[in-house]
């Protein structure tokens, strides 16, 4: 059961994680708590059944058709909305209106699109894979290659690259931005990129591990997500991804008999809030923040 | 004279960095005291260890023989400590006057229950405020910004209404964290005449960091030389400007 | 277009926007006055809702103790989150606050026997027997209608509603200009240096947090009255931040623009209804509905590009650094 618990905590934890990379990138950079980011990944999933169901594409197509088109929207969204904003140089709260603006307007335009009902990918829900007592469904088993391949090549773009590097150091400290004579658009403009394909790589896999996904799932992921950015340390690239896995596994594991019992499963959403609560208390600046000084 | 301000043996470290590492000094009452030496030496990090907005790892702070290195911030103000900081502080949205008004100490009307249980001590108290805040903001020459919001003063002004805005408590001592950083050389002038003029006439105490060696000559009594978190030496402003090791600590770390 | 004739639908909207004055008006001293980032403020009005219900159906208790006891459990819940989660930076904190009343949801969704569950308050007394919580607050109602000489009950709860949310705004805009209130917007722009001018700093949010929760639990009790019954899919997240659409619709930092965006905010919801003409007329009402959303979403953004300072906000402030 414990090994159970850890994979399907593994699963969650690395949709989170990856959600959870270019929420806190987002807010490092422009200081956006980008409460559309839900949405944004809402979008990605719905690309991706577009392509997988309404086209009749294999997965391993439709998924990255989802990514690109989400990072196409994120894009789009920074030259019309959020670059304008910047000029006029918008402070923390107009920002995080706009984006409840948009979170709004995205949902209602899947809505539109796409209708209330659930909707499921074209994958065999009844193929099991069996690895001593794990049970693992297709979808599980596809997500966790995926993520864990997404989790390294993201790890090793924000260590190696100097585009990844910037980000992390503006991210960090945005003084730093001024004084080093980086081109502060063209990153930004990155960093929507990979916030975008990010998101909809996490919609997609969220999507295919819940089953069946309605209009509303990305808002309900988006909570856990910001729990999993706060617990990593808000604006650490690093810590979102820690932050991410380890939400994930508490919140599984939280329903393992061998804890005292466990909690009953229809608390496992607050448990992710709790384990964020206590973390918090015990280390107030997040699992990589930094304290603050005077 | 006796010690006002007494720091013994005071050590702060911020992830294996020893910012502050077994500094001690002394501030005499009545004195202007210079805190000098080079950029990291730990000065702002033991000026914010004194005034309670970080807990020193290990050693003790005595303000008029009272220990004070476990209280909060405010509750130092209240034993008689005030400071300013490196960048004005300015309220920015809040009007010159309400600056220096919201300083005032025992005010009843900051208090919930007194405002409505002892309305009338709270507007007596109110009228008192302003008066004296109007006295301190004439004292700085502000008094025609009163109901300008603090936010369009000039970086200067800002430091002008910073003293004003910690006078109104009447501290015994008063920290200055580099008061000339920023500051044109006219309201530079205007800022020493108002130190010197607060040790004569109020007897305050003054500890100052500062990096205008122009400044530290001509108005301290008693210089503290810092260097990588130690207290290096100590002596007149004569007896310092001579010591070989604070010139090689100034120049050992390009300044 | 009969809808819109309708007094009936007008009191509707008008006593909403007279509730969402009150939990608006919690978030304005919240964040207008002492800059705290309370992303939870729904969980308050639950906390006040819950309270009044439970005490009245299961305790059976009078509606006139418990109402104010709904009130004191809201507060009570502002200082519980307060005490351990105000010494966090603001955006951590606003995190904690959504965190809670996430839990403060699922606990009502799940607590059958103490909240009625997911079915809500007419479960109250086990699945079967309706219950229900009213009567009292509906016998107020009718008398004071006869009092006024007004039939419409919906008038009559218009006309409270707005004499609770008026009298409250008028006396947080003079809490704001008290000493106390310039200390709190003082800690708003600068806690450090507020702190540094001997002001116990974390006490005075604590008292913003609290007397902000108390408003939520206010609002709690009216939407309970209003409605007759409530489950906890009416607390969703969403409802904070019409709260705050509301607040920076009207204007930070302003008492009364809070009003003036809760009336503004109701009538763009409302009006929104009316899309009956091309092209919204081609399509069906699930749709419409979808499009009413759209375009608050669309308005939402547009004003933060004109307007970001709010109806009633001042741009100067915007911009001082």
């Amino acid at each position: 059961m414990f090994w159970q618990l850890l994979a399907n905590g593994f699963v969650t934890g690395s949709v989170y994680a990856i959600a959870a990379i270019g929420v806190s990138l987002l807010y490092g950079l422009l200081r956006l708590v980008n409460f559309a980011h839900g949405d944004l990944m809402a979008f990605g999933a719905f690309v991706s059944y577009l392509a997988n169901v309404t086209f009749g594409l294999p997965m391993v197509l439709s998924l990255p058709a989802g990514m690109a088109a989400t990072a196409a929207l994120a894009l789009v969204s920074d030259l019309a909305l959020w670059r304008p904003l910047r000029l006029r140089r918008a402070g923390f709260m107009s920002l995080f209106l706009a984006s409840i603006g948009v979170a709004l307007v995205l949902r209602q335009m899947i809505l539109l699109l796409w209708g209330p009902q659930p909707r499921a990918y074209d994958v065999d829900p009844f193929k099991v894979y069996v690895i001593g007592d794990v049970r693992l469904s297709l979808a599980q088993v596809a997500t966790i290659l995926v993520a864990s391949a997404a989790i390294v090549a993201i790890a090793l773009f924000l260590a190696r690259s100097t585009t990844g590097r910037v980000m992390r150091a503006m991210a960090d400290d945005q003084a730093l931005a001024q004084l080093s004579g980086i081109d502060v658009n063209r990153v930004i403009l990155l960093t929507w990129v990979l916030a975008g394909l990010t998101a909809g790589l996490a919609g997609t896999l969220a999507a295919l591990v819940q089953g069946s996904f309605d209009p509303n799932f990305g808002f309900q992921l988006l909570l856990p997500v910001f729990a999993a950015v706060v617990l990593g340390g808000i604006g650490s690239a690093y810590g979102a991804l820690a932050g991410g896995l380890a939400l994930g596994v508490a919140t599984e594991l939280s329903t393992w008999e061998g804890l005292a019992g466990g909690v009953e499963p229809a608390y496992k959403p607050v448990v992710a809030f709790g384990v964020l609560i206590v973390a918090l208390l015990v280390r107030p600046q997040g699992l990589f923040g930094r304290a603050r000084i005077v | 004279m006796s010690a006002l301000l007494e720091v013994s043996g005071v050590s702060k470290a911020f992830g294996g960095v020893r910012a502050v590492d077994d500094a001690s000094l002394s501030v005499e009452e009545g004195s202007i005291t210079a805190l000098i030496g080079p950029n990291g030496a730990g000065k702002s990090t033991l000026f914010n260890c004194i005034s309670g907005f970080l807990r020193p790892d290990r050693g003790q702070i005595a303000l008029a023989g009272r220990r004070i290195e476990r209280l909060p911030p405010h509750a130092i103000v209240h034993a008689g400590l005030a400071r300013t900081f490196q960048t004005a502080r300015a309220l920015t949205r809040l009007t010159v006057l309400d600056n220096v008004r919201l300083a005032a100490p025992s005010h009843p009307g900051e208090c919930l229950r007194n405002l409505i249980a002892r309305r009338g001590a709270v507007r007596r108290r109110e009228a008192q405020v302003t008066e004296e805040a109007f006295r301190l903001l004439r004292l700085v020459r502000l008094e025609d910004y009163a109901d300008a919001l603090a936010g369009t003063l000039s970086g200067g002004q800002r430091k002008l209404l910073d003293l004003a805005r910690i006078l109104i408590a009447s501290p015994r001592l008063i920290l200055l964290d580099e008061p000339m950083a920023g500051v044109n050389p006219a309201l530079r002038e205007e800022l020493l005449a108002h130190v010197l003029d607060l040790r004569a006439t109020r007897g305050i105490t003054f500890l100052v960091i500062e990096h205008d060696l122009a400044f530290v000559m001509r108005a301290s009594d008693h210089v503290f030389v810092m260097a990588e978190g130690r207290v290096l030496t100590e002596g007149t402003p004569e007896e310092v400007r001579r010591d070989e090791r604070v010139i090689d600590a100034y120049l050992g770390t390009d300044v | 277009m009969t809808v819109l004739s309708s007094g009936e639908f007008w009191a509707f909207v008008g006593v909403m926007a007279g509730i969402y004055t009150l939990f608006t008006l919690g978030l304005q001293i919240q964040f207008g006055l002492a800059g705290l980032l309370n992303f939870g403020q729904v969980a308050f009005m639950a906390v006040g809702a819950y309270t009044m219900a439970i005490l009245v159906v299961k305790q059976g208790w009078s509606m006139w103790l418990a109402a104010p006891l709904g009130v004191a459990a809201a507060a009570l819940a502002g200082l519980l989150v307060g005490l351990p989660a105000l010494r966090l930076r603001g955006d951590y904190f606003a995190i904690v606050t959504i965190a809670f009343s996430e839990i403060v949801r699922w606990v009502a969704t799940n607590e059958d026997g103490l909240t009625g569950g997911s079915q809500g308050t007419i479960n109250l007394r086990g699945e079967g027997v309706a219950a229900q919580y009213n009567s009292q607050w509906e016998r107020f109602q009718g008398w004071l209608g006869e009092q006024l000489g007004i039939r419409s009950k919906d008038v009559v709860m218009l006309l409270v509603v707005w004499s609770v949310a008026l009298l409250l705004t008028w006396l947080a805009g003079r809490l704001a200009r008290t000493p106390w209130g310039r200390v709190l917007r003082g800690i708003r722009e600068d806690e450090d240096a507020v702190s540094s001018l001997g002001k116990p700093v974390f006490r005075y949010r604590l008292q913003a947090l609290v007397l902000g929760a108390a408003l939520a639990g206010l609002a709690g009790l009216f939407y309970a009255w209003q409605f007759s019954f409530f489950s906890p899919d009416d607390f969703q997240p969403l409802i904070t931040f019409f709260g705050w659409m509301i607040l920076i619709l009207g204007g930070v930092g302003r008492m009364w623009a809070v009003p003036v965006g809760a009336l503004l905010f109701g009538f763009l919801f409302a009006a929104t209804r009316f899309f009956d003409f091309p092209p919204f007329s081609y399509l069906d009402s699930a749709d419409r509905a979808y499009v009413r959303l759209l375009v608050i979403g669309l308005l939402i953004i547009g004003l933060v590009l004109v307007r970001p300072q709010g109806l009633l906000g001042r741009r100067q402030e915007m911009v001082l650094e």
